[in-house]
């Protein structure tokens, strides 16, 4: 039944293919670490490369799929360093990861997330090896209506986030799901919020946002750090460079769950590896952080997210691979690429080109062992980017967040947008907001809207569609029991245990 | 009574949605197959918003700490850096407008001239070769540039 | 300065690395030839100038590889109006178009220019619209499906993979309308990309999907979809031999997508009568034969003021659809 896997290690461990995973892997930890240069653009740029060398098609596919993985990992690099995140995936890892940056601990952080990543990763590709065709099943009952509903559990699941000022929690989401609205209606194709300006009409792009958002936004903030008169952090203190087993056996939990919800996240065609970091987080936020140390650079926090968004991005070739359907952009990407070797993916492929589809799920495990080697004694000579003084590094911020948007949009409108949400992100820092939420809002409302209004149209407006399937209803009450249980658990246990014992041991593990 | 951040913000952001929803509202639809439309959800959204300013502008929360005038200074120095960055980008080429605005942005933050011009020659001239040779990745060479290679 | 180093040894490694496997690439050279697809990488516009660079380079017709630079932004508006303002007469560059184009100028989606502004060049090859259903869907042909949604049009929903408005739209409202059935009354979700459509289709969450002969292929050998009609003038040859066109089961409706590009409206008439002549050279060659079935694509033969010609008439005639569906005002 594995032929397909072993014919694949067969052809992944040939000297050239292992070359090319590592150079894949070199590359993507390369593209994924600079802001704003994604997998996307990674794979895009190198794939006419890999083809004009006459690469054949499982190696150039290894190499592809290589880069794909190592943009995963790189991603963190800045969200950890610089609180600036590399890439859509890498949003909630600035989360906990720079404030442990902050707290000296850059070194074990980066060797952290590469281990969470790792072991994301593996679960979703032995997922993907072990229940391929399954849950290619399952992907496609979900319709409108069930990503409408699983939008609803999301955001019941980012009430946890509220924190200590819902109200400006609330504002920030809402702002972000408006700046989502920005463009073509893309139901009815009507303009909205577009003044006319072409470059609007596509709606603001999510890297010219993350850019703006953290990166234009931070470089203020290191202003007025280096203003300071008081100067007692101006540059975080370099403490210990290696991640201890304890510290990672901590993590276990929140690694292997996180690692699952990426991967079924990653699974469903249309939404990626920023969904599943989301969800991972919020979940984990609520399971462990018991003591309120979410957010303030708790380790579970930082590990949640990077196993979920590596488990997503391996999980996205679920479709990929089964139905010939691109679960992501990066996915529809590598089917451009397989198709320019006359390669169709679907159910045919692993029957009729067992090389390459036994070749790219090899090399996936490969990618990833040579991506681990390669980040842990790494971890220690990225963090000392932390050191670089701030006349060096705030310039380089610059560069990059240029380039990127630049390299994207070749054009100057990008740009400038891209100042003007430096600015509201600053403003909104220095009111006392969080970017996450904004984020958030802005990913999860367009699915939100667009998958609501899709399936009234597929009945003709009958709004009982919403609910008709169990997976539907199963997502409704769980989205319920988020935002209802946390209220009604603690008055039920105190009700019933009237030794007040507190709750937090109760599902202590 | 003094102006609280986030009574501003609030009177602000109730603009802004008023501004959204009669954007929302003057959209115009010619054919739509759901009966929800392209306007309900930025009009909802344009409420709740306003709602929650309001909450705001009636119970602020503590004032942050703003800059003060040299800092707002710099502040806008930075932001004006860039904007020339981002004017003169295409019509000069990558490297001599990131010349420029490495080594401005490095004496902001106090590095010395001789400095700050070394990081700009050695970061533009690097990041260009890096960014072109390594990555593909295509940039403004500037039209003056192109009878040197 | 320990960092220094650190930083030196990684960029040159990789400077070294990537300058290896980039040879050959080069920066800003006049004589280059580009491309711009006016979207983002990956997608359809994106495989429309490697279809042409790839074509070029392997069959040396040109010595550089051609660049291919991505300038998304309004459905193609971005780049339009940045050819006609800003490198209107750059001989070297020539930008992707498709059928979709033609549409978006009709409805006026590309703001000041109009549809003869540009130099149309020429096409490549051409896709054809496919009205799919699912294996186990009770149509056996177009006949049994009208039947039905003039009966119910509430029990079956359309979908394809863009607005209303766009040309994928315009497959499911013209079908439709040769039926004599109002498109307004149809069922029609909008989604991002034909893969999420396709996804739906066997899901069951749609019925009907309007989608591309091309992108059909791996589902057609699966047989996990029926294919009730190809929007084509004749039968396609091949794995599609035995789809029947809308045409033959009485019904007027013809969708051709074809891909192809336009250059600036200054461009001398020197550089484009070069380019159409090294196009329509190029369709000719063997090797580019094989390229062009490798991208799903079928032959099409149309380049300099033939194409011109037949992209305006196109937009004209789009611009009475929109009117006869009701998408103006």
């Amino acid at each position: 039944m594995f032929d397909f896997l072993i014919h694949g290690f067969g052809v992944a461990l040939t000297p050239l293919n292992l070359g090319l995973a590592f150079l894949g892997a070199l590359l993507g930890t390369m593209f994924g670490a600079l802001p704003g240069i994604g997998p996307i653009n990674g794979i895009a740029i190198l794939m006419p490369l890999a083809y004009t060398l006459g690469l054949p098609a499982e190696s150039a596919l290894i190499l592809l799929a290589a880069i794909y993985t190592g943009a995963e990992y790189g991603g963190r690099m800045s969200s950890i360093l610089l609180n600036v995140p590399g890439d859509a995936g890498a949003v909630m890892t600035t989360l906990d990861g720079h404030p442990l940056a902050k707290k000296g601990l850059a070194g074990p952080a980066l060797g952290l997330s590469a281990v969470s990543s790792f072991v994301g990763a593996t679960i979703a590709i032995l997922g993907l090896t072990l229940f391929a065709p399954l849950l290619a099943e399952v992907a496609v009952m979900f319709g409108p209506a069930e990503f409408f509903a699983l939008m609803i559990f999301a955001f019941a699941s980012m009430s946890v986030m509220m924190g200590k000022d819902p109200i400006k929690t609330a504002i920030g989401a809402v702002l972000g799901i408006l700046i989502g609205t920005v463009g073509v209606d893309s139901s009815t194709g009507v303009m909205r919020y577009t003044f006319g300006m072409p470059e609007l009409y596509d709606g603001i792009d999510f890297v010219v946002m993350i850019i703006g958002l953290f990166a234009i936004s931070e470089i203020l903030l290191m202003l007025e750090h280096a203003n300071r008169q008081d100067d007692e952090d101006d540059i975080p203190p370099l403490g210990r460079v290696f991640i201890s087993l304890k510290e990672v056996l901590a993590c276990k939990g929140a690694m292997v769950r996180s690692g699952l919800i990426g991967f079924i996240i990653g699974i469903l065609p249309g939404t990626g590896a920023s969904v599943g970091g989301a969800v991972s987080y919020t979940t984990e936020k609520r399971i462990s952080d018991k003591d309120g140390t979410f957010g303030t650079g708790d380790m579970r926090g930082l590990a949640a997210p990077e196993a979920a968004n590596n488990a997503s991005a391996a999980g996205s070739f679920v479709p990929m691979l089964t139905l010939g359907i691109p679960g992501s952009g990066t996915t529809a990407v590598l089917l451009g690429a397989l198709m320019l070797y006359n390669i169709t993916p679907g159910p045919m492929m692993f029957s009729e080109r067992p090389e390459v589809a036994g070749g790219l799920i090899a090399s996936l495990y490969i990618g990833n062992v040579v991506l681990l080697a390669l980040n842990l004694p790494l971890a220690g000579v990225f963090a000392r980017i932390l050191t670089i003084p701030r006349w060096v590094l705030v310039p380089g911020i610059a560069i990059l967040s240029f380039v990127g948007v630049y390299q994207l949009h070749s054009d100057l409108t990008a740009i400038f947008l891209m100042l003007i949400i430096g600015v509201f992100g600053y403003l909104l820092r220095k009111l006392g907001f969080s970017l996450a939420p904004v984020i958030l809002g802005y990913v999860l409302g367009g699915l939100m809207e667009q998958n609501l209004r899709r399936a009234l149209s597929a009945s003709g407006g009958d709004i009982d569609i919403l609910w008709r399937s169990g997976i539907s209803i199963g997502l409704w009450i769980a989205a319920a029991a988020l935002l209802v249980l946390p209220w009604l658990l603690p008055k039920l246990i105190t009700k019933l245990q009237p030794s007040n014992r507190p709750m937090a041991q109760v599902e202590d593990d | 009574m003094k102006l609280a951040a986030d009574r501003l913000l609030g009177i602000v952001l109730t603009g802004l949605a008023a501004f959204i929803a009669v954007q929302a509202l003057r959209l115009n639809v010619p054919i739509s197959y759901d009966p929800v439309g392209p306007k309900a959800f930025p009009l909802g959204l344009a409420i709740l918003l306003a709602m929650l300013s309001l909450v705001l502008v009636f119970k602020p929360g503590e004032d942050g700490q703003w800059p003060h005038r040299a800092l707002t200074l710099k502040i806008l120095l930075v932001l004006g850096v860039m904007l020339i960055y981002a004017l003169l980008f295409t019509r000069l080429g990558f490297i001599i407008t990131t010349l420029m605005t490495v080594a401005m942005l490095a004496r902001i933050f106090d590095a010395s001239w001789n400095r700050a011009l070394i990081t700009g020659v050695v970061m533009s001239v690097g990041s260009f070769f890096l960014f072109t040779d390594a990555l593909g990745i295509s940039l403004p060479g500037g039209y003056w540039l192109e009878t040197w290679f | 300065m320990k960092i220094n180093k650190a930083f030196h040894q990684y960029a040159g490694m990789l400077t070294l690395i990537g300058g290896a496997l980039a040879a050959g690439n080069v920066h800003a050279q006049s004589e280059a030839t580009e491309c711009i697809a006016p979207a983002k990488p990956g997608g359809g516009y994106d495989l429309t100038c490697r279809l042409a660079a790839n074509g070029l380079e392997e069959t040396g017709m040109i010595d550089q590889p051609m660049a291919v630079s991505y300038m998304p932004g309004g459905i193609g508006a971005v780049a339009y109006n940045h050819v006609n303002g800003v490198r209107n007469d750059d001989p070297n560059l020539i930008v992707a178009a498709s059928t979709g184009a033609a549409v978006n100028l009709a409805l006026e989606k590309f703001g000041e220019y109009e549809a003869d502004a540009v130099r149309w060049l020429g096409a490549l090859g051409v896709d054809y619209g496919a009205i799919v259903v699912k294996d186990d869907a009770p149509w056996e042909n177009l006949d049994e499906l009208m039947e039905d949604l003039s009966d119910s049009p509430d029990d079956i929903a359309f979908g394809a993979g863009g607005t209303v408005g766009s040309q994928d739209w315009m497959k499911a409202a013209l079908t439709a309308k040769s039926a004599d059935i109002d498109p307004k009354s149809l069922n029609y979700v909008a989604f991002e990309g034909g893969g999420e459509a396709l996804a739906a289709l066997l899901g069951d969450h749609i019925q009907v999907f309007t989608g591309d002969l091309s992108e059909l292929k791996s589902q057609l050998e699966s047989g996990k979809i029926r294919v009730l009609a190809s929007l084509s003038e004749e039968r396609m040859e091949g794995p599609y031999a035995d789809i029947p066109t809308a045409e033959e089961q009485g019904y007027d409706v013809q969708w051709p997508i074809w891909r192809g590009y336009y250059m600036g409206p200054n461009v001398d008439d020197e550089a484009y009568e070069a380019w159409a002549e090294r196009l329509s050279e190029l369709s000719k060659s063997d090797e580019f034969s094989q390229l062009r079935e490798d991208r799903g694509l079928f032959p099409m033969s149309r380049f300099g003021d033939d194409f011109n010609d037949y992209v305006l008439e196109q937009v004209e005639t789009f611009e009475s659809l929109a009117d006869e569906v009701g998408l103006k005002q």
